[in-house]
This record gives C-alpha cells, sequence and structure tokens, in this order.
C-alpha cells in the first residue's frame, strides 16, 4: 500500500481512531473488579457499574434484575457503539468492520440452524443471537435443506458469500454437517481476513497478523481437542483448520494426527508461544485451555494498542470489551447462584 | 465588597449530628447552601455506604418520574414548573410519594397499554383495508410487468399445461426499505413458481407506537403448490411482514373491515379521553414530587459522606463554610435538631488541606467573575482579580469596539435587559443565546457604556465623525496664505494643511479626534498610528498592574522570596521593554512638534534597532546618549530571564536541602511557605514530610506552569503565578489591540464610501 501511510491515515480514521482509544480508556480497571467482586446482590452491582462508563444503561430495566438483562444491555451498548464506528468509518476501514461482524454472522446462522434442527421457534433463538452479526435475511435460514440451498437462497447477498466456496455441498444438515459447516465458514472467513490485513499493509498487517495467527492456532488447537473421540476421521479435521498461523503447515499436520490432549501438548511444546501457556494449564486456580487462550487473546489485544495508525485497534477493542462483558456476566453470574468460590476466575484485563 | 478583594475565609468545620436530627439538619442546610461536605468515606464504595437503601428507594422513585415524565411529553404536554419552598420531605412521607406515583404510574401503564393494543388493532385494520384496496387483482398482478420483465418468461403461460392447478394468494405490507430483499429472497429461494408485485401505500399510515407517518410496501404474491407455500410464509414472517387473508369478494370484506375500524376509533377516543385525565393527574403531582424527592436524595448523598461516631448516636461530617456564615450555621443547627429533641453540634478544626476558594457574587459581579472563573479559579485567599476585570474588561473591549451609534444601541439593549431582569418571563426564556445574554447583561451595559465614551474619543458615530465643538483647523487660513486661485483648485483634487502655516492649526480639539480627519485622505493611517499607540500605553500598564497585585498575593502568603525572584525581575523585563516603549511614546509625543515633523524619528525602527544593537544613519536619535541607555535596558531585561525560569525553583530546592541538613528550627517559614496559619497543630513528625512533599510538589509543579501560553486577560490575574515565557510572550499579543480596533472602523467606512 502507499509508503508511510501514517501521514494520511488520520485524514480519514483520525476520528475513529481517537473514540476508539477514548472506549478503550472506559474499560473496567482492576480496582473496579476489586469492588464488583465484592458485591453481594445483583442490584449492587447495578449501583457499582453506575459509577463507571457503563453509567445509567440498567437504569430502565423492570425489577427484578437479572443476569440475562445485564448481558443484553452490555451487548447493546456495544453493538452501539460498534454502529457508530461503521456508520462514521471510510473505505477501507468500513471492509474491516464488516470483516469483524462476520465472525457473529456465522455463530449467528449457525446458531440459528441448530435451532431448526431441534424445532425451537426462530424467535426463541434471535434472542440469543448476538446483536453485531445481526442481517436481514438471517431469520429465513431454516428454510434451507443443503448448505448450497442456503448459499444460493438466503446467503448469497450477505458479506458471507465469498467463505462457501469451500462448502458447498448437497449433504442434509444434520448437527455433525452443521459444526462441519461453521468450522469450514470460520477457516475460510479466517483466511480472507488474514489476506485482507496483509494485502493493507503497514502497521494494520503488524499488528493484526499476528492476532489473526493466534486466532487461527486458537481454532486449530480447539477443534483438535474437541475432535478427540467423535467420528470426525483425521483427513476431515485437516481440512478445518485454517491454512495459516505460526502451526502452519507442519504443526498442522501433526495436530491432525494427534490422537490425545498429551500428544497436543507434546506438539505445543515445539512452539514457544504455546509452550508456557499449555504449561500454565491447571495451575493456580485450575485454568482451563480456553482460559489460557483468552488470557493470551487479552495480552494481544491490549498490545495493540501501544501502536498508532492502524485499524487492529478497533478489533482489539471490541474484542476486550467482549472480553469484559464476559468477565461481568461472570461475576453477576457467581453472585446470583451464591457460588463466590470462583468469583475470582474472570480474565483480568490489564 | 469587602470579600471581592480576596476570596473569603473558609474554616473546617466539624458537624455532630445526632442520628435523630441528621436528616432535618442537612435537609436546613441544603436549603441554607451554607456548607461543602467533604467525603469522609471515600475508601468505602458506592454500595457499602451506610444510606444506600434509601438513595435506592430514591432511585426507584426517580426511575418511576421519567417514566410519567416521557409519557407526558409523549403527549405533546408540559410540565407546569413546581411553585413555592418545597423542602425534602420527611423519610416517612416517602412512602405516601411512592404509593402515590406507583399507583398513577400503574394506571398510566393499563390505560396505555390498551390505547396501544387498539391502536395495533386499528393500524392493522387500516393497513388491510390498505392492501386491500390498493387494487392488486389477481389478472393485474399477472399481466402486470413492472419490475419483473424478466420474471415473466419463467412462469407458466396462463391457460398452460398447468391450468387446473390452484393458484393461492398471500397478501400483505412489509416495511419499504425492506422490500427489495423480500422481492429478491423470494425469488431466490422459490424459483420462480410465484408471481409478486410490491406496490407503494399512497397514504401514509400512522404508525400505532410512535404515531409518525409511515408509508408500506404493499405486496401480494400468488403462488402454486402447498411447499412454496410454507416456504414463503416462513420468508414472510422472518420480515415481519403483516399477513393478510386475501379473498375473492373484497368488496363486502372492505365494507366489513370499515365498521370495524369505526368501532374501533370509538373505544380509541374513549381510551384516550380516560388517558388525558390520568395525565392531568400526573401533570399535577409530579413536578412537585420530582424536586422533593432530588432533595431527598441529595440529603441522603450528603449523609453517605458522612462518618458514624463510636457510639452510633451521631454522625461525624467534615464540612467547608464560610468564616462569616459560622453563626448562622449554628443557629440553623439549633433549629433544626430542637425539633427533635436533641442538638447538633458545630465546631471549627483545625485543617492541613487547602479550603476551597469561596468568592460571593452578586447579579452585578457574577458575568464579571464568570469571565475569570473562566481562566482559571484562585487557589485560597489569592487576590480576585474580578473588581478590576468590571473597568478593564469592558474599558478594553470598548477600545476595540469605540463607536458612540454602535456603544448606545448595544447600550440601550443591555438597559433593556437590566430593566426587565425581574420579569420573570425573561429568566425563563429557555434560548441559549438569549441566556447568555442575558447573564452578562451588565457586562453588556458596562460595554455598551464604555464604547460610548471610546466613541466620543474617537470622534466616531456609526463610522461618522460629528463636530460638537469647532475643528482646530482652519482651511480659510491655509487657502489665503497660500493664494488657492479657482483655477488652482479646480485642477488638484488633493490639497495639503500645513499646521506650520500660521492660523491654520488653531489649537488641539478639546475632546477626542478632530472632525477634520474624517475629509482628509490620510485618515486611517493617522488613526491606526494613534490607536496603535495608545493600545500599547494601555496594554503595558494593564499588565504592569496584573503584576503588581500578585504583589500583594506574595504579601499575603508571606513568600517574600517571590518579590525578588519574580515580582521584580518581571517588572524589570516588562518595564525595561516595553514601558521603555511607552516611554518613547510619550517623550516623541511631547518633544516632536510640527514644526520638527519633517525629520521626527521613527520609534519603530528605534526599537527594532534597540533589539539589534545597531543603529540606522537616517533614523535621528531621540535624545543624546540613547544607544547607552537602550542597550543597558535590553542586557538587563535579558539578564531577568535566567531569574524567573531559575529563581524560584532554585531557591525552593536550596531551601529544602537546608532544612533537611538541619532538621530544627523550621517551623515559621514552612506555615509560610504553605500559606496556612494553622501548619503546626499536627505532630512533627508527619508535618516535616508533608511540608516536604509539598515543596517538592511546588517544584515539579513550577516547570510546567511555566509552559502555558496565555491569552493577555489573564494578565489581570494574579491568581497564577507569574511566569517568565508568559511574561515575554503575552506582551507581544497585547499589541493586537490596535489592529482590532483599526479592523472594526475599516470595513464600515469603505461601506459608507460606496
Amino acid at each position: 500500500m502507499l509508503e508511510g501511510a501514517e501521514l494520511y491515515f488520520n485524514v480519514d480514521h483520525g476520528y475513529l481512531e481517537g473514540l476508539v482509544r477514548g472506549c478503550k480508556a472506559s474499560l473496567l480497571t482492576q480496582q473496579d473488579y476489586i469492588n464488583l467482586v465484592q458485591c453481594e446482590t445483583l442490584e449492587d452491582l447495578k449501583i457499582h457499574l453506575q459509577t463507571t462508563d457503563y453509567g445509567n444503561f440498567l437504569a430502565n430495566q423492570t425489577n427484578p434484575l437479572t443476569v440475562s438483562k445485564i448481558d443484553t444491555e452490555m451487548r447493546k451498548r456495544l453493538c452501539g457503539e460498534f454502529e457508530y464506528f461503521r456508520n462514521h468509518s471510510l473505505e477501507p476501514l468500513s471492509t474491516f468492520l464488516t470483516y469483524m461482524t462476520c465472525s457473529y454472522m456465522i455463530d449467528n446462522v449457525i446458531l440459528l440452524m441448530n435451532g431448526a434442527l431441534q424445532k425451537k421457534s426462530v424467535k426463541e433463538i434471535l434472542v440469543k443471537c448476538h446483536p453485531l452479526g445481526r442481517f436481514t435475511e438471517m431469520e429465513a435460514v431454516n428454510i434451507a435443506e443443503t448448505p448450497s440451498d442456503l448459499f444460493n437462497a438466503i446467503l448469497v447477498e450477505t458479506p458471507l458469500a465469498p467463505f462457501f466456496q469451500d462448502c458447498m455441498s448437497e449433504n442434509a444438515l444434520d448437527e455433525l454437517n452443521i459444526e462441519l459447516l461453521r468450522n469450514k465458514l470460520y477457516k475460510s472467513y479466517l483466511e480472507t481476513f488474514y489476506k485482507f490485513c496483509k494485502n493493507h499493509g503497514d502497521v494494520t498487517a503488524e499488528v493484526m497478523c499476528p492476532i489473526l495467527e493466534f486466532e487461527a492456532d486458537r481454532r486449530a488447537f480447539i477443534i483438535t481437542l474437541n475432535s478427540f473421540g467423535t467420528e470426525l476421521s483425521k483427513e476431515d479435521r485437516e481440512t478445518l483448520y485454517p491454512a495459516f498461523g505460526k502451526l502452519y503447515p507442519e504443526g498442522l499436520r501433526l495436530l491432525a494426527q494427534a490422537e490425545d490432549f498429551d500428544q497436543m501438548k507434546t506438539i505445543a511444546d515445539h512452539y514457544e508461544v504455546y509452550k508456557p501457556l499449555f504449561e500454565a494449564i491447571g495451575g493456580n486456580g485450575g485454568k482451563t485451555l480456553e482460559d489460557v487462550f483468552y488470557e493470551r487473546e487479552v495480552q494481544m489485544n491490549v498490545l495493540a494498542f501501544n501502536r498508532q495508525f492502524h485499524y487492529g485497534v478497533f478489533y482489539a477493542y471490541v474484542k476486550l470489551k467482549e472480553q469484559e462483558m464476559r468477565n461481568i456476566v461472570w461475576i453477576a453470574e457467581c453472585i446470583s447462584q451464591r457460588h463466590r468460590t470462583k468469583i475470582n476466575s474472570y480474565i483480568p484485563i490489564l | 465588597m469587602g470579600s471581592m478583594f480576596r476570596s473569603e475565609e473558609v474554616a473546617l468545620v466539624q458537624l455532630f449530628l445526632p442520628t435523630a436530627a441528621a436528616y432535618t439538619c442537612v435537609s436546613r442546610l441544603g436549603e441554607l447552601g451554607l456548607v461543602e461536605f467533604r467525603d469522609l468515606n471515600a475508601s468505602v464504595s458506592a454500595f457499602q455506604r451506610r444510606f444506600v437503601v434509601d438513595v435506592r428507594r430514591c432511585e426507584e422513585l426517580e426511575k418511576t418520574f421519567t417514566f410519567l415524565q416521557e409519557e407526558v411529553q409523549r403527549a405533546g404536554l408540559v410540565l407546569p414548573p413546581p411553585e413555592g419552598r418545597l423542602p425534602a420531605p420527611p423519610p416517612r412521607d416517602l412512602l405516601r410519594i411512592q404509593e402515590e406515583t406507583e399507583r398513577l404510574a400503574q394506571e398510566l401503564r393499563d390505560v396505555r397499554g390498551n390505547q396501544q393494543a387498539l391502536r395495533v388493532q386499528l393500524h392493522q385494520l387500516q393497513l388491510h383495508a390498505a392492501v386491500l384496496g390498493q387494487g392488486h387483482s389477481p389478472q393485474l398482478a399477472a399481466t402486470h410487468t413492472y419490475g419483473a420483465s424478466e420474471r415473466t418468461p419463467l412462469l407458466q403461460a396462463p391457460g398452460g399445461p398447468h391450468q387446473d392447478l390452484r393458484v393461492n394468494f398471500v397478501a400483505g405490507a412489509v416495511e419499504p426499505h425492506k422490500a427489495p430483499a423480500l422481492e429478491r429472497l423470494l425469488w431466490r429461494a422459490c424459483r420462480g413458481f410465484l408471481i409478486a408485485s410490491f406496490r407503494e401505500l399512497e397514504r401514509p399510515l400512522e404508525h400505532p407506537v410512535t404515531g409518525e407517518p409511515a408509508t408500506w410496501m404493499t405486496f401480494l404474491i400468488s403462488y402454486w403448490g402447498e411447499q412454496i407455500g410454507q416456504k414463503i410464509r416462513k420468508i414472510t414472517d422472518c420480515f415481519h411482514c403483516h399477513i393478510f387473508p386475501f379473498l375473492e369478494q373484497e368488496e363486502a370484506r372492505r365494507a366489513a373491515l370499515q365498521q370495524q375500524s369505526q368501532e374501533l376509533q370509538e373505544v380509541l377516543g374513549e381510551t384516550e379521553r380516560f388517558l388525558s385525565q390520568v395525565l392531568g393527574r400526573v401533570q399535577q403531582l409530579l413536578p412537585p414530587a420530582q424536586v422533593q424527592v432530588r432533595k431527598m436524595k441529595a440529603v441522603y448523598l450528603a449523609l453517605n459522606q458522612c462518618s458514624m461516631s463510636t457510639t452510633h448516636k451521631c454522625l461525624i461530617a467534615e464540612t467547608w463554610c464560610a468564616a462569616r456564615d459560622l453563626p448562622a450555621l449554628q443557629e440553623a443547627l439549633r433549629d433544626s435538631s430542637m425539633e427533635e429533641g436533641v442538638s447538633a453540634v458545630a465546631h471549627r478544626i483545625p485543617s492541613r488541606d487547602m479550603p476551597p476558594t469561596l468568592i460571593r457574587t452578586n447579579r452585578f459581579t457574577a458575568s464579571f467573575q464568570g469571565i475569570v472563573d473562566a481562566y482559571g479559579v484562585g487557589r485560597y485567599q489569592e487576590v480576585n482579580p474580578a473588581p478590576y476585570t468590571i473597568v478593564t474588561f469592558p474599558f478594553l473591549f470598548a477600545v476595540m469596539f469605540g463607536d458612540v451609534g454602535h456603544g448606545l444601541l448595544m447600550f440601550l439593549f443591555a438597559l433593556a435587559m437590566v430593566l426587565a431582569e425581574n420579569r420573570p418571563a425573561m429568566k425563563a426564556a429557555q434560548n441559549e443565546i438569549w441566556q447568555t445574554f442575558f447573564g452578562g447583561r451588565y457586562l453588556l451595559l458596562l460595554m455598551g457604556l464604555f464604547s460610548v465614551y471610546t466613541g466620543f474619543i474617537y470622534n466616531e458615530c456609526f463610522s461618522r465623525a460629528s463636530s460638537i465643538f469647532p475643528s482646530g483647523w482652519s482651511v480659510a487660513a491655509m487657502a489665503n496664505q497660500s493664494g488657492w486661485s479657482d483655477a488652482f483648485l479646480a485642477q488638484h483634487t488633493m490639497l495639503t494643511l500645513d499646521p506650520n502655516v500660521t492660523g491654520v492649526f488653531l489649537g488641539p480639539y478639546p475632546f477626542g479626534i478632530d472632525p477634520i480627519w474624517s475629509l482628509a485622505a490620510n485618515h486611517l493611517s493617522f488613526l491606526n498610528s494613534f490607536k496603535m499607540k495608545m493600545s500599547v500605553i494601555l496594554g503595558v500598564v494593564h499588565m504592569a498592574f496584573g503584576v503588581v497585585l500578585g504583589v500583594f498575593n506574595h504579601m499575603h502568603f508571606g513568600q517574600r522570596h517571590r518579590l525578588l525572584l519574580e515580582t521584580l525581575p518581571e517588572l524589570t523585563f516588562l518595564l525595561g521593554l516595553f514601558g521603555y516603549l511607552v516611554f518613547l511614546v510619550i517623550y516623541k509625543w511631547l518633544r516632536v512638534s510640527a514644526t520638527n515633523a519633517a525629520s521626527a524619528p521613527s520609534i519603530l525602527i528605534h526599537f527594532i534597532n534597540m533589539f539589534l544593537f545597531s543603529h540606522s544613519p537616517t533614523n535621528r536619535p531621540l535624545y543624546p546618549r540613547q544607544e547607552v541607555v537602550q542597550a543597558m535596558l535590553v542586557v538587563l531585561a535579558l539578564a531577568m530571564v535566567p531569574v524567573l525560569l531559575l529563581g524560584t525553583p532554585l531557591h525552593l530546592l536550596h531551601r529544602h536541602r537546608r532544612r533537611r541538613r538541619r532538621p530544627t528550627g523550621r517551623k515559621e517559614d514552612k506555615a509560610g511557605l504553605l500559606g496556612l496559619p494553622d501548619a503546626s497543630v499536627n505532630c512533627w513528625g508527619s508535618d516535616e514530610e508533608k511540608a516536604g512533599g509539598l515543596e517538592d510538589e511546588q517544584e515539579a509543579e513550577e516547570p510546567t506552569v511555566n509552559v502555558q501560553v496565555e491569552s493577555f486577560h489573564r494578565r489581570t490575574q494574579p491568581v497564577h503565578r507569574h511566569c517568565s515565557q508568559e511574561t515575554c510572550l503575552s506582551s507581544i499579543p497585547r499589541r493586537s489591540l490596535g489592529p482590532l480596533a483599526v479592523g472594526h472602523r475599516q470595513p464600515l467606512t469603505q461601506f459608507l464610501s460606496l
């Protein structure tokens, strides 16, 4: 791309970058978490959240307050911020932001299809859909019977269309196929997003590529872990791995052959990035692989804010905010279920 | 007005409020507005405080209020402002208010819900009627080709092999922005097994919730086969379309619909009448209740800042209170606690913290204080520059705006506002611009008045000169002396009046600028030069005055070293360079007269040469040995810069070091440094550390303050530390006054000359 794009960056995206940095400053601090953990009831939690930048976002909720209400309101807030960014963005940032929503859209489509499979009503599932991944045709997903149907009828106009190239098939949509579809879509999405960032060059590539590489590797690990003891063949498993990242290609080939967690760990030990992560599992506080990955993700996203003139901050902000929401929901759940022993195992955002 | 000069003396007062009377006491204090509470529970988080339950109840109530208020506003009604004094109600009244508002809110919710449901029904009916009335008859739809020309071939031609197949219809309405997507999705999903025709509604319908007019797209889909039918249902569901049964005998159907909607409208009218009754009750109840609950919440929030005594019998509050108001405070406490049969006590306690700045204003001084505060609020007991601003600000404005006519208009406008200030309509006006003007009415008044004055000096009224007195110049004398003939006059359009010719210049004009200048071609250049010089003089005087005000601060806080290290160098710098310029201007006015005007020296060149240490041979010196004097002044002024920059920090550092070496005998100068008379109350050990810390802070602060480049009005303010860079830099913008004064005049003159 352009040499010295930082010279021109602020012309188009300076306002939004400033805005997103301001938003990032409003993330809850360690002190806030300490206070939140001390709360006795959800009402206390609400009062404390009022003193932070969340403000009066729960003021119009009727009693009694539930965790899901808090979650919905927080999502709404994030969605409002994101919509604002998106409405004020110019190319290529707007494409970048569209890419960001794609992952939520995939999740929503899969969620709806699963719901249709289990004969649940669309309304029931719509509530669970992530607002960032909402699109008009979404609710019609359940009329499709095969992936090609799905593509041809519904998704061809959405940004998800390009990701469908690899997964056109006439197989009926059962649970396994939906899961395969999700992973294939995700793989294709990550690869396209990665290519987009790489082609964009500059600081954006420098910041976003490692984050996406980590995302790809994480998916590879998680897919491997989840496929143990299922009917998924090793060849099929390999086709689900995103074709980039630190593990690509040798690590992925090895992962495809792995048969249990220990073998996976041996493979991870070859990589200096992942070795400490796998070593941290089960350590203090009984961390799971997921927790460890989340922590690493938070770390990378926080670091993204150390560079200027790139789009990574938007990605990082949304991810950090999501993590914060997960934390609050976790704490709220622990409070409402009176299950205080585990309340401290949220992922701190440093 | 004694408090105008400095901010008032403020004392830290500890209040012992017996638990029974705490609420009434704080409520009373709140009404009087005498004190500022200090948060004694800063380390306790918001939800662990003592009165959090009460605060929460108030918040619940406020939530209900917001609901009621929104409903009233949605109905297009306004809430009357509350009348009379409404003190915070006693805590037991909260329950009554709560019950009343809850009941009202519930009633309103019910009625509102009913009305909403009725409106939705009505909307449905109207939509249905509209869809039917849209005239998509099946034949029309089949033969209609708009926007669907590429689709037509896909259809089975009517009368083809499938003629026996039953054709089904789906009719409905969808929001216009979703229509294209729906159309495309239908086509993609059903592959030509349907014909859809979309049409926009001619008449927008009222949206049932918002009441705004909204257009709809009506559609009629005809399709073959049940499978497709189900698909279409699902798709239309997902687009939230309204689907209506489509029957052949539409005329009868439409009549039935008409009747239904009429009945509904009657019911709706009834409901709405009831709704307006309920809203009327809300309008009566809400405003006072809102004020009361807000006060109540404020009282509890203040109580949350108090700490509990060890015996749990009383609350202890720490408040800042003006020393003058202490008796009033005590009286208020006594009165309000007597009712409960206990007594609240207030007594003054020594404090190490710097008290807040308290400056009382009245309606006249408020706007001036506001201007000063916009630049920064002074520290406790610093000299308050606002009283001087009352004169300087309007005057400096008038220097720029000087014009009798314009000033008079402004003065009259402000006068009208001042005279009408007690009318309630004036204060109630919501317009933001109007409020700005109204808030600064006294400022405008003075600005107008001063403008009239400077306008007389400039001799300008709507940019035209007026001749009140006879001019000091005589054209007749000039004409006689130099023998201007008619022919000469016809040839020359420009003539010069020479003051050296006797009888031409009779003496200065009694007041302001001679009106004859408005005839002169060099009018502007003469006025510009005059205004520029005047501005420089005023500016330097103004700045010097600001520096001198700082002296009062240094004396008051006992910081004598700053007299030597700050005020003196500042004055030397200012007066040495710009004060000297003023001297040159006045000297030239006095010494150079019209007779030797031809060889008059240029002050500007002299002043530039002064900094360059050079001299131009064509420019005559003003007085003997001028260059030596000038060189000395420049060197002196430049020598002051390092003193200004480093003097105070080095002094403080030195004192800090010395104190560390000798830990005794430091008490009095520490107290002086901190500017607190009662600094030596606490124990010594922690004292020393704190004092040291404060000094470090001051040292650290100094360079950062230096960096600020401030607007020149700030110069009138002794509230901030006068620092070298400011002095150096702000001396220059002052000169911009002159061009501004010129700028006001020039366009108008040109306009009038057109």
